[in-house]
């Protein structure tokens, strides 16, 4: 809400700079986004009264002679069509600055002397939203009560010497959607009585309230007051009115419209004018739309109602969607004899539900949605037809019809002095605590520490102790506040252990070089269960954003290969990134979320580089360096398995499954061609990735270690090559030769493998590293031989292997 | 000639030729002809019966004193050589250093990991635990135990991702207070924690806005937490985060869970309060939101709001990142562009 300082002086004695004042308030009550003071940076902007006007010929420009205060008119080209003798205008004199810093000088327009500018409302700093249609493609011209003088500085006439407070309220404090309510805010804040004023007001014409038969469903409308104003005069609202409205960030309409709007501003209450013949046939009601049901509001919007849109009818058809926007077909206009003035209080959710339906949140909706002072109705009602009296010359006709009434009873709310202090961390004395309640204007009773608040409606936020605890700490000031420390018993921060073992894995794999990436959780419902083995069933979101973010991730590779799709678009190729994160499934109405580590290799071992000393990023590399990590954890080779699987999104023969003691944790492998293939930043470039169940293999994991000396006695090396089919894998011959080797055998380490011309077809040779160790004592070759022998005979045996 | 001229002459041009001699080979040669068994030295040694017996001494006592010499000189002739030949090497082992070397991959943190886990070590100081809780969450502990009444705008299918009618993707990690208060046993001491993690709100991606975000949340509950209490532990917050020199203050603000309910700003480090675009020319930078525990939400979780009370705060991790680096777009966290993530590499949390 935008509240003028000018405005605020009717309730208040400021004499505080409007910017301290600012700051005051955000501190206590509401932040105030920002102070405007319109007429800043502008210059030599004075009231001009057009003497002479004649049209230049074979133009659209006028030239003017305006008397600007000064001893002679000065002459002025003017290309404005609504340009006459007569006018009170703006003018720009020389010298002159207006918006946008733009300087004004004396100048020739088509060879005619000008010696400044009329200006527009729009030249002068004015939003284009708040000029009157009236004048949005031409000049301003002052209405004859202006009470302005040529020569006089535009400002004050305008309300440009005000300063605008921008208030920018939490949903809690919509009270202060009202210069009421801001007035009282600001005058417990400043330790003022606001002076609020109360209407009066004698009717002048005959009875209406039984012209109109009214329906109204209590729920909707829980109280709806209507009044009829006749034999109403449209024209343009008074300037004081005017300004207030436009400094309000509202566009002066009509006197009409401009009176509901006014009351608004000033009491919080929405207000509404009908046309009077829109309920000719003597019918109103208030419902809830039917389907079908049509209504063109008044901004020229056709909406197709929806069955939980409020409305008014005429009996048959819509007139209002109630507090959103009036109907085209109810509207005030120039013609309009009779007026219908509304005054309700709407259910506030169901508005803001067809506010939101429609797009079309508007100044009485949102008022709707976070609150209405239900005390005001009655007031605004009667304000709105006295200001009617005065600016439109119309008659008040006697009555109001009261469709529903229902009441609201201040909130009484009983706490004690020491519950206040005790959850602000002060030491406030009952004095000090009553004073505060006196600034906010609460009734208070104190009975020992016993306090009773009745707590006006016009503040509905407040209901429980808690609510009061605010109200006395804001305005005691969170400033005075002292700063401490919780003194608390001793408490032992922390990880849990799954935590701490996450963080371990991820400052490992940052070691080996990978760099951390983030990626949405949502997902396409293809991307969701790609690289995955074995999918669950998917979570997927309601009413997704769009369908490529509709579907929680069941892996982190989708994101990791979208990460690569952006980088090689972006030309680059080397990429090493991990994510750790959550995946999630769901099995019937139950959902899981499980922590998983994923990493992605593409490009080379090292950057280019002069000495030409690099490798390409293979399957084998990726592999060892999540062997590296395994170690790191304590995962002993031994235990880990890799087996050629088949997985959607991945290379057919260039994937394993990753088991640990034959629990599947994982996969490692090159993406796919499909994949690749498709996506152009992608085509041509082997991506080679694995993704773990870090919830499984944390499990796994133990804590500590005994450590042992360092063997003092030599091992021994020796070799092993094997001729064997080529489907016959690594791991069955290292198994093989492990089972057969001995308590001695330590270490098996493959260091050749060839296949080609120089061996027979279907067959390939590997060479093995084998070596024996014996802890206690110094080994024999005898020994070593033996066991060479035991495993040889196996090899063959078993495997039909050859000892080459 | 007499002996004596012979060894003159044997002398000099003995030394002139192992100073000629330019490798190891030659020397050896050299030093064969002069002073092996079968050499020029060796040679006049046995010529000695020719020479008169007084002589003998002094010609014996020249021959050995020449044979020093050039075993001396042969030495030098050596070392000589050797330090050449090292010299030589060297010569050709040398590199330009100025070269680049190679460079392996270069691991990095995510800069939301940078802001969270210097963040949560700082709260671990403090006595904090760390608490994860679910993405997944129910309608009742994001919103029901929290205080938001049913037709609260986020709520909303229009602002949260709902799944079904009770399950949806958690807007704001205060899900995980529920639980812990829930579970939470007072008689063996105070609650402290905080919530680190991801939430998601139905906005679509822009500059400012992102489906995607990370939030902290913390909670501290006992007999005798305070609202001062929570004034001194934003302050240390907002200081340890965003300078030891910054001002604070706080205003009043609305969150269902929370009442009092505050936010704090920290003075503007760009422009250290006089005004600029970064702070709207207000001054203050908005970072973090608070308040104490509402009443509601430790009823709901069985706890006597007449006994216990506390505090809640909650920081926006990105938000913390966008004002700590300056970034302008906060798609950036999530595009995981490189040259965008690469340059966090330096940055220690």
């Amino acid at each position: 809400m935008l509240v003028s300082y000018n405005w605020l002086q009717d309730f208040l004695d400021l004499n505080e700079d409007p910017k301290d004042l600012a700051e005051k308030i955000t501190r206590t009550g509401v932040e105030i986004a920002s102070v405007d003071h319109p007429q800043e940076g502008l210059k030599k902007l004075v009231v001009g009264h057009i003497l002479e006007c004649e049209a230049v010929e074979g133009t659209h420009l006028h030239k003017c002679m305006v008397d600007v205060g000064e001893e002679e008119p000065i002459q002025i080209v003017c290309g404005a069509p609504n340009v006459a003798a007569g006018e009170d205008v703006i003018v720009a004199l020389h010298g002159a600055r207006i918006a946008g810093n733009e300087k004004i000088k004396r100048g020739k327009i088509r060879g005619i002397k000008s010696n400044g500018m009329i200006c527009g409302l729009q030249e002068i700093g004015f939003a284009d939203k708040l000029v009157p249609a009236k004048y949005a493609d031409g000049i301003w011209v002052f209405p004859k009560d202006s009470d302005v003088k040529p020569g006089d500085d535009v400002y004050e006439a305008l309300g440009m010497d005000d300063y605008i407070l921008d208030f920018d309220i939490t949903p809690n404090r919509a009270d202060t959607l009202s210069m009421e309510g801001a007035a009282y805010e600001v005058g417990a804040i400043i330790d003022q009585k606001p002076k609020i004023e109360e209407v009066t007001l004698k009717d002048d014409g005959a009875d209406w309230t039984s012209d109109l038969e009214t329906v109204v469903d209590d729920n909707l409308a829980p109280k709806f007051y209507l009044r009829k104003i006749s034999n109403v005069q449209i024209g343009e609202s008074p300037m004081w009115m005017q300004r207030r409205l436009w400094n309000a960030g509202i566009r002066p309409i009509n006197n009409v419209v401009d009176v509901t709007n006014y009351v608004m501003l000033l009491t919080g209450q929405p207000m509404h004018a009908y046309d009077a013949k829109a309920f000719a046939n003597g019918k109103l009601e208030v419902r809830k739309a039917n389907s079908g049901e049509k209504l063109t509001l008044l901004n020229g919007k056709e909406v197709d109602l929806d069955t939980n849109d409020i409305i008014i009818s005429d009996g048959q058809k819509p007139v209002m969607m109630a507090g959103v926007m009036g109907g085209l077909n109810s509207e005030v206009t120039a013609d309009t004899t009779d007026v219908i003035l509304e005054s309700a209080i709407f259910n506030g959710t169901l508005v803001r539900k067809a506010a939101l339906r429609h797009a079309n949140r508007t100044e009485a909706s949102s008022r709707y949605e976070k609150g209405i002072n239900w005390d005001n109705t009655e007031k605004a009602l009667n304000l709105a037809a006295l200001l009617l009296r005065d600016n439109a010359s119309a008659n008040i006709e006697a009555g109001i019809i009261k469709a529903t009434d229902q009441q609201r009873k201040p909130a009484v709310i009983k706490t004690t002095i020491s519950y206040i202090n005790k959850v602000l961390g002060t030491d406030l004395s009952k004095d000090e605590m009553v004073k505060i309640f006196d600034r906010l204007n609460f009734d208070v009773v104190v009975d020992g520490d016993d306090l009773t608040v009745t707590v006006p409606n016009r503040r509905w936020d407040i209901s429980i102790p808690a609510d009061l605890v605010e109200e006395v700490g804001r305005i005691y000031g969170y400033d005075n506040l002292e700063s401490t420390q919780p003194l608390l018993d001793e408490t032992h921060g922390g990880y849990s252990k799954q935590e701490t073992a996450m963080r371990r894995i991820k400052s490992i794999v940052q070691g080996q070089g990978l760099m951390e990436a983030i990626s949405y959780s949502l997902t396409s419902p293809e991307k969701a269960i790609r690289y995955t083995k074995n999918p669950k069933e998917v979570v997927e979101v309601a009413m997704p954003l769009n369908s490529s973010r509709s579907t929680m991730r069941e892996n982190l590779l989708t994101g990791l290969v979208d990460a690569a799709s952006y980088n090689m678009a972006r030309k680059q190729k080397e990429l090493a990134l991990f994510e750790q994160g959550r995946v999630y499934d769901r099995e019937g109405g139950s959902f899981n979320e499980h922590e998983h580590l994923a990493a992605l290799y593409s490009g080379h071992t090292f950057a280019n580089n002069w000495q030409h000393e690099t490798q390409k990023i293979d399957f084998f590399f990726v592999k060892g360096q999540l062997t590296n990590l395994f170690n790191s954890l304590g995962i002993k080779d031994n235990d880990v398995e890799y087996k050629a699987e088949v997985v959607e999104g991945m290379h057919p023969t260039r994937t394993a499954a990753i088991y640990i003691n034959n629990q599947y944790v994982g996969l490692i492998g090159m993406i796919a061609h499909n994949i690749t293939v498709q996506d152009k930043a992608l085509r041509g470039s082997e991506i080679y990735v694995y993704e773990l169940d870090l919830d499984t293999i944390i499990s796994m994991l133990t804590k500590g270690m005994k450590a042992k000396t360092a063997p003092k006695f030599p091992a021994i090396e020796r070799d092993l090559s094997v001729l064997v089919n080529s489907d016959i894998t690594n791991a069955q011959i290292i198994n093989q030769i492990k089972q057969s080797g001995g308590k001695y055998l330590v270490k098996v380490q493959v260091i050749d493998v060839y296949a080609g011309a120089q061996i027979e077809k279907g067959k390939k040779s590997l060479a093995y590293s084998l070596t024996f160790l014996n802890e206690k004592d110094t080994l024999t070759d005898e020994v070593v031989t033996k066991a060479m022998d035991q495993i040889e005979a196996d090899l063959k045996e078993k495997l039909k292997i050859k000892i080459r | 000639m007499d002996l004596f001229e012979k060894l003159n002459k044997l002398r000099e041009q003995g030394i002139e030729r192992i100073n000629q001699a330019d490798t190891q080979k030659k020397l050896d040669e050299i030093r064969v002809e002069l002073i092996g068994r079968k050499g020029q030295l060796t040679e006049i040694l046995h010529s000695m019966k020719d020479v008169a017996p007084e002589n003998r001494p002094k010609v014996g006592q020249q021959v050995n004193q020449l044979r020093d010499l050039f075993q001396s000189s042969f030495d030098d002739a050596k070392e000589k050589l050797v330090q050449a030949l090292i010299a030589k090497r060297l010569e050709e082992e040398k590199i330009d250093v100025t070269l680049p070397g190679r460079q392996a991959h270069l691991g990095s943190k995510h800069p939301m990991y940078v802001i969270l886990d210097d963040l949560e070590r700082f709260f671990i100081g403090m006595g904090y635990k760390v608490v994860q809780g679910p993405e997944i969450e129910t309608d009742h502990y994001c919103f029901e135990m929290m205080n938001l009444p049913k037709d609260h705008p986020a709520r909303d299918m229009q602002a949260t991702f709902y799944i079904d009618d009770e399950n949806l993707l958690r807007t704001q990690t205060s899900g995980d207070q529920a639980r812990v208060l829930e579970k939470h046993d007072f008689l063996k001491g105070p609650l402290k924690m905080v919530g680190p993690g991801k939430v998601y709100r139905r906005d679509d991606d822009d500059a400012t806005h992102s489906h995607q975000f990370m939030q902290m949340e913390g909670l501290v509950v006992d007999k005798n937490v305070t609202m001062s209490d929570l004034k001194g532990t934003l302050e240390l917050i907002a200081k340890h985060e965003f300078g030891q020199d910054r001002k604070t203050r706080l205003r009043p603000s609305y969150f269902p869970f929370t009442e009092p309910s505050v936010e704090m700003d920290v003075s503007c480090f760009n422009c250290d309060g006089k005004g600029c675009p970064i702070c709207k020319y207000t001054g203050w930078i908005e970072v973090l939101g608070a308040g104490m525990v509402h009443p509601n939400v430790l009823e709901n979780a069985g706890i006597d709001s007449t006994v216990y009370g506390g505090f809640a705060f909650g920081l926006g991790i990105d938000r913390f990142a966008i004002l700590k680096y300056g970034v302008s777009d906060i798609r950036d966290f999530y595009t995981n562009d490189v040259r965008f993530l690469e340059q966090f590499r330096k940055e220690e949390d």
